[in-house]
C-alpha cells in the first residue's frame, strides 16, 4: 500500500519533469548495463532512485557540494548542455546540488554561506564534487574565492566530505596545467589531500570533459547506494576505466583488416577506416568511452572522426604524467620526449642509435682489416696477468703440446717449439697480406699513388709490435714489391 | 689461420635448435614489430599482430627451456676443446676469463695486438650474453602489457604503473627494439670477423673444422688438429 503511494508520487514527479516511467526504467538500465555495475541490478538502482526523490520531496537530498578550481567549465558544460527534459538532468536534480559556482543562481555571501553550512551540519554525509585543478603556484594565491584561496576553500571541504569526486582531469592530476612548463603548480585532488593527510576517500572520473554518464553511475554508487564503487589502483572507477577504448572501438575491425586512416580528407577516411596511422591514442587509454559514448549516446570521438587523443589518461598522483604531457602531439605516434631544449621523437633516437652502431662497426671492421686480423691473429702465449703475476698464474703454459697432422698422427712438440712454430705462422699469413696489398695496388689505376700509401700504412700498422727483424724483412719485402709496381705502372 | 678449433661439443644439437628457434622469432618479431609500429603495409595488421605475439611467446618459452638446458645439458665450456662440463658454468665468471676484461677491451680498441686467451665466451659476451634473457622478459612484460587480454595482469599493471602509464611503456618496448637490433649487428659483427665461416658452419650445420686445441686443466693452448674434417653433414 505504501509503496503504491510511493510509487505514484515519484511518477508524478518525473512527469512533472516531462519524463515516462518507461524512461526512467531505461536510465536505470543504462546506468546499471553501461557502467557495468555487475552488484546493481536494474530494480536497485530504480529503487536507489525513488527514495532518493522521494527524499528530495522530503528535504532530505543527499547534499552535494560541486567547487570549481582551475577549470574551463567543461564538465558543468557536458552536464548543462542538455536540450530537453532528460533522465540525468533528474538524477542530477536528485541531488541537494548546495553550492555550484556555475549553476547555482544564488551568489555573494549567501552562497557562501550556504557552503559553510553544508560543511558544518552535514559533516561526513555530503559528498564533495571538484572540477578543475587545484593550484599550488604564486604561493596559493590562485583560485581565491571570498577571501579563500583555492585550495583552502577544497581542504575545507574535502576533510569532512562522505566522498569526493575529483571530475575531469584536472581534477585528477591538474590536467594539462599539470605540465611543467606553466607556473600554476596545478595538482590534483588525491594528491593534495595526501599531502594534507585527509583521508576521505577519492573517486577519480577522468576525461576531458568526463562523460555526464559516469559522474551518474558513481553518484547512484557513491550517494544513493551508499556505497563506493570498486576502485582500481588509481581509485578510477574500475568498470568503467578497465579495458582500452580499442577493445571497445566501433573501427577495430579496419584495424584487424590493416586498413588505415594516413590522411585526412582521403578516400581511408570516407570509409570510415582506422585512425590508428593518425596517431589514435585508443590503445593505450582505457576508458568504455565506445560503449557509453557522449550526448545521449549519439556519438563519441572516434565515430565522429577525430582519433582519441588520450584525455582519460591521468595518474592520480603524478602532475607530470598529464594526458597532454603524455600524449602531444597527438598525430604522432609516440609522445615527444623533451632532453633540455631538443624535443625529439623516439624514432629519431632509435634510428640513430642503430645508425651510429653500424657506421661504428663498419669502422672497427676497417680497422680489423687494416690490422691483418681478418686474414690471421696471434694468440697470446700467456694472459697478461700471468705474465706480471706468475705466482698467482691461472694457466700452465709449459706443457707439452701435441699436433694432430691431417693423416691423424699425432706429434708431441715442447712449448717452446710449439711456439715459434706459432710466430713463424702468424709472420707468414702477415708477409701474404703484404703481398696482396700489393698486387691491389698493381691493379689500381688513377688512385695508384694512394693506393700504394695505404698498402705501406696498413703492412706498417699489422707489424708493429712484430719482432724487430722480422719486421724490417717484411717491410724490406713490401716495399720492394711496391717499387716494382710503381715501375710497372710508369 | 690461427684460430680455435670448432667441434661440435661447444654447440650441442639441443642449442643449436634454440639458436634457429630464437632467430626465426627474433626476425618474426622485429619484422611484424615494425609492421605493427608503421602499418604502411596494407591488410597485414592482423597477420603482424597474429604472428607478433606467437613469436613473442614462442621466444619466452624457448628461453626458459634453453635455461634448463643450460642446467643439465654438457657442452665444451672453452674454445677448441671437447672437454665438457655444465653449460650454466659458461654463464659465469669462468678462471679462463679471470683478469681478462681489460686485455680484451685493449684488444677491440687495438691497443693490444695478440689475442686474448679466452673461455667459450669472452667477459664482453657474457655481459651481453647475460643481458639478452633479461631483455627479453622485459620485452615481453612491456608487450603483455600492451596487448588487451594481458594488460590488466598484475605483473603487467604494476609495470605500466611504474613507468609511468602505457605511453611510456610503447616507447620502453620500441626502444627495446632497438637495443637487441643492436645487439644483432654487433653479434653478426663479431660472428663474422671472429668465427668466421668455420662457427657460422658449426652453428648451423654442425660441421667441424681443426685449429688450435685448448685443455681446460692447463688452461692453455694444448696444440693443434690439422686434420681434415668431412664436408657433408654426418
Amino acid at each position: 500500500m505504501d509503496e503504491k503511494v510511493l510509487t505514484s508520487q515519484f511518477e508524478d514527479l518525473l512527469a512533472s519533469r516531462g519524463v515516462t516511467r518507461r524512461g526512467f526504467l531505461q536510465l536505470c538500465g543504462t546506468i546499471a548495463a553501461a557502467t557495468g555495475l555487475a552488484h546493481v541490478t536494474v530494480p536497485d538502482v530504480a529503487h536507489a532512485l525513488e527514495e532518493s526523490v522521494i527524499g528530495a520531496a522530503e528535504g532530505n537530498l543527499f547534499p552535494v557540494i560541486w567547487i570549481e578550481g582551475a577549470s574551463c567549465t567543461g564538465c558543468t558544460e557536458a552536464f548543462a548542455q542538455i536540450d530537453q527534459p532528460d533522465p540525468a538532468t533528474v538524477v542530477l536534480e536528485m541531488i541537494s546540488c548546495n553550492y555550484n559556482e556555475t549553476l547555482s543562481f544564488a551568489a555573494g555571501h549567501s552562497m557562501e554561506e550556504a557552503k559553510a553550512q553544508t560543511i558544518k551540519q552535514c559533516a561526513g554525509k555530503y559528498v564533495l564534487v571538484y572540477e578543475g585543478a587545484l593550484l599550488e603556484g604564486w604561493d596559493g594565491w590562485a583560485l581565491r574565492v571570498a577571501e579563500e584561496t583555492g585550495v583552502n576553500a577544497f581542504l575545507e571541504a574535502a576533510e569532512s566530505a562522505f566522498g569526493v569526486v575529483a571530475l575531469g582531469s584536472c581534477a585528477v592530476n591538474g590536467g594539462w596545467m599539470g605540465s611543467k612548463k606553466t607556473p600554476a603548480g596545478a595538482i590534483g585532488c588525491q594528491a593534495l589531500m595526501a599531502k594534507h593527510g585527509i583521508e576521505t576517500p577519492v573517486t577519480n572520473i577522468p576525461g576531458c570533459p568526463a562523460n555526464p554518464e559516469w559522474l551518474v553511475a558513481v553518484l547512484v554508487d557513491v550517494v544513493m547506494m551508499g556505497i563506493l564503487p570498486e576502485l582500481n589502483i588509481d581509485n578510477k572507477p574500475s568498470l568503467i576505466f578497465e579495458q582500452a577504448v580499442h577493445e571497445n572501438c566501433q573501427r577495430r575491425g579496419h584495424f584487424e583488416n590493416g586498413e588505415f586512416v594516413y590522411k585526412f580528407g582521403s578516400e581511408e577516411e570516407k570509409k570510415g577506416f582506422c585512425l590508428y596511422a593518425m596517431g589514435c591514442r585508443g590503445p593505450q587509454t582505457k576508458a568504455n568511452c565506445g560503449i557509453v559514448r557522449y550526448n545521449h549516446r549519439r556519438s563519441w570521438c572516434i565515430e565522429a572522426g577525430s582519433p582519441c587523443i588520450g584525455c582519460c589518461e591521468a595518474n592520480p598522483l603524478d602532475a607530470s604524467h598529464n594526458w597532454v604531457d603524455v600524449n602531444a602531439p597527438f598525430h604522432e605516434r609516440h609522445r615527444d620526449l623533451r632532453i633540455g631544449n631538443w624535443v625529439v621523437q623516439p624514432r629519431t633516437i632509435g634510428l640513430a642509435a642503430v645508425a651510429l652502431t653500424a657506421i661504428g662497426v663498419i669502422i672497427h671492421g676497417f680497422g680489423m682489416k687494416a690490422s691483418g686480423r681478418l686474414e690471421d691473429i696471434r694468440f697470446e702465449k700467456q694472459r697478461e696477468w700471468d705474465a706480471k703475476h706468475p705466482d698467482s698464474a691461472i694457466g700452465d703454459y709449459t706443457a707439452d703440446r701435441i699436433i694432430i697432422h691431417a693423416d691423424g698422427t699425432e706429434e708431441v712438440v715442447p712449448a717452446d717449439v710449439f711456439e715459434k712454430m706459432q710466430d713463424a705462422e702468424y709472420e707468414q699469413s702477415m708477409k701474404k697480406i703484404g703481398a696482396a696489398a700489393a698486387s691491389a695496388v698493381a691493379t689500381g689505376s688513377a688512385t695508384a699513388q694512394d693506393a700504394v700509401e695505404t698498402a705501406e700504412e696498413t703492412a706498417r700498422t699489422s707489424i708493429d709490435d712484430a719482432e724487430a727483424k722480422t719486421a724490417e724483412d717484411v717491410e724490406n719485402a713490401i716495399e720492394e714489391e711496391i717499387d716494382e709496381t710503381k715501375g710497372g705502372q710508369e | 689461420m690461427a684460430h680455435f678449433a670448432h667441434y661440435r661439443e661447444a654447440h650441442p644439437l639441443p642449442f643449436i635448435i634454440f639458436h634457429y628457434i630464437n632467430l626465426g622469432a627474433f626476425l618474426t618479431l622485429v619484422i611484424s614489430g615494425i609492421f605493427i609500429h608503421f602499418p604502411y603495409l596494407p591488410n597485414v595488421m592482423g597477420m603482424a599482430r597474429g604472428a607478433h605475439i606467437t613469436a613473442g611467446i614462442v621466444l619466452i618459452i624457448n628461453l626458459i627451456i634453453r635455461i634448463f638446458l643450460a642446467l643439465f645439458v654438457d657442452t665444451a665450456t672453452s674454445p677448441g676443446t671437447r672437454q665438457k662440463e655444465k653449460e650454466i658454468k659458461a654463464w659465469l665468471p669462468q678462471l679462463e676469463n679471470r683478469h681478462q676484461f681489460i686485455p680484451w677491451i685493449k684488444y677491440y680498441l687495438f691497443i693490444k695486438k695478440d689475442h686474448p686467451l679466452t673461455a667459450k665466451f669472452n667477459p664482453l659476451q657474457k655481459f651481453a650474453y647475460m643481458f639478452l634473457p633479461f631483455s627479453f622478459i622485459f620485452m615481453a612484460i612491456t608487450g603483455f602489457a600492451m596487448w588487451g587480454p594481458t594488460m590488466n595482469w598484475i605483473v603487467c599493471e604494476t609495470f605500466t604503473n611504474l613507468v609511468g602509464g602505457l605511453m611510456n611503456v610503447r616507447i620502453i618496448h620500441y626502444f627495446m627494439m632497438f637495443v637487441n637490433v643492436i645487439f644483432l649487428i654487433i653479434h653478426l659483427y663479431m660472428v663474422i670477423t671472429e668465427g668466421g665461416i668455420p662457427l657460422i658452419k658449426l652453428m648451423f650445420l654442425q660441421r667441424e673444422h681443426g685449429g688450435y686445441t685448448y685443455d681446460t686443466t692447463t688452461h692453455s693452448i694444448s696444440g693443434k688438429d690439422e686434420k681434415e674434417y668431412p664436408k657433408l653433414l654426418s
